[in-house]
């Protein structure tokens, strides 16, 4: 990116600053989004901070989005943004196939101490594995928690990033997923956890 | 929706791409804020009457450049108003060079600028946005809420009356 664009990038975001601390009050730490509306598993939210990504989320629209952010950051001014370009072209990779793997920094401070521990030992479940409800609750340090873990997984701010997807029931059967069970089935298959002829 | 969120949504969804635009049209960062801020207060007020149906990109477009347009004429007028002063502040001074002083180039420079400057308002921003932005013609009707064959109509029009002016 020439020195320009990114000098005229940065002109443009003082400016809507500016316009949101005089017309709403909204002045710290400014959130920036970006959609991905054309993907295999439907229309994808992202958001960050300056500590890293905080929303992969499937979403109904851009609008439906954007209020969710206004509604969970009072005090912040949102807007939308080309920043988000290297966590949009590790999905694109993924979604491609090309490589399944995430790196990227990812904000998980909103959440409570087990809540992140569990999205922290699931982040290490790789592509193409999966694990329990009970297996990544013993290794969030309560082998009798696998409610709560799934209760955590629920919370993942960040989906597909951190693959609660990968987490399944003891007893096989998909559990639950908040893109909706076929999403969940989309992205295993995709992996290759689980075979095709058994869908 | 309360208010101040509504004007945080158009802010969060709109704000780069207007603020783009604004800074584009006047130059000038300041200047272009508080454009920005009067588009959002004026569309949010539009746009609470018209309701959910309405082109909200189109509308928010269409009041920004109406809003830089009127930023650019008075700030011309206001510039015409002192050119004229000066010129005749110099020749209260030194009545004898009556403008002899000034290059050809240089005068019909002021001229074409003069001229652009006296252009219908949508000729001279569809002029701006295809000889400063170098926009294709449908972004240029984007902008201008109108359609492509209005936009390259405008670009024409100005075109064609600097050229008579220049020649």
């Amino acid at each position: 990116m020439s020195e320009h664009v990114t000098t005229e990038r940065r002109a443009v975001e003082r400016i809507v600053l500016g316009a949101f601390r005089q017309l709403t009050g909204r002045e710290s730490g400014v959130l920036r989004y970006a959609i991905m509306d054309d993907t295999p598993v439907g229309i994808l939210g992202l958001s960050a901070g300056a500590a890293g990504l905080n929303h992969v989320d499937f979403v109904k629209d851009e609008d439906a989005f954007v209020e969710r952010l206004l509604a969970e950051f009072g005090d912040r001014p949102v807007m939308r943004s080309t920043a988000l370009d290297r966590a949009r072209r590790e999905l694109e990779r993924y979604f491609k196939g090309r490589d399944l793997a995430f790196d990227l920094e990812v904000d998980l401070s909103a959440l409570s101490a087990f809540d992140r521990k569990v999205l922290e030992v699931t982040a290490r479940i790789p592509a193409g594995k999966v694990a329990t409800y009970a297996q990544v609750a013993a290794k969030a340090g309560n082998p009798r928690a696998s409610r709560a873990a799934g209760n955590a997984l629920h919370k993942n701010p960040v989906a597909i990033i951190v693959p609660c997807h990968r987490v399944l029931r003891s007893d096989g059967s998909l559990g639950g997923y908040g893109g909706g069970l076929p999403v969940k089935e989309w992205l295993l298959r995709h992996e290759g956890a689980i075979a095709t002829s058994l869908l | 929706m309360d208010h101040n969120l509504r004007v945080a949504r158009l802010l969060a969804v709109h704000g780069l791409e207007l603020a783009r635009h604004l800074r584009r049209l006047v130059r000038d960062d300041d200047v272009a804020q508080d454009l920005l801020q009067d588009t959002l207060l004026r569309a949010h007020r539009a746009l609470t009457r018209l309701g959910s149906g309405a082109n909200e990109r189109a509308w928010l477009y269409r009041i920004a450049t109406n809003a830089a347009l009127n930023h650019l004429r008075k700030q011309g007028r206001e510039r015409r108003a002192l050119e004229h002063h000066a010129r005749e502040a110099e020749l209260a001074v030194s009545p004898d060079t009556g403008g002899d002083g000034q290059d050809v180039a240089g005068r019909q420079r002021l001229m074409l600028w003069r001229r652009v400057a006296e252009l219908p308002q949508r000729q001279r921003v569809a002029l701006t946005l295809r000889v400063a932005d170098e926009l294709e013609y449908e972004e240029i009707a984007a902008r201008m809420g109108c359609t492509v064959e209005a936009a390259r109509a405008n670009v024409y029009q100005a075109t064609k009356k600097l050229r008579l002016e220049v020649t």
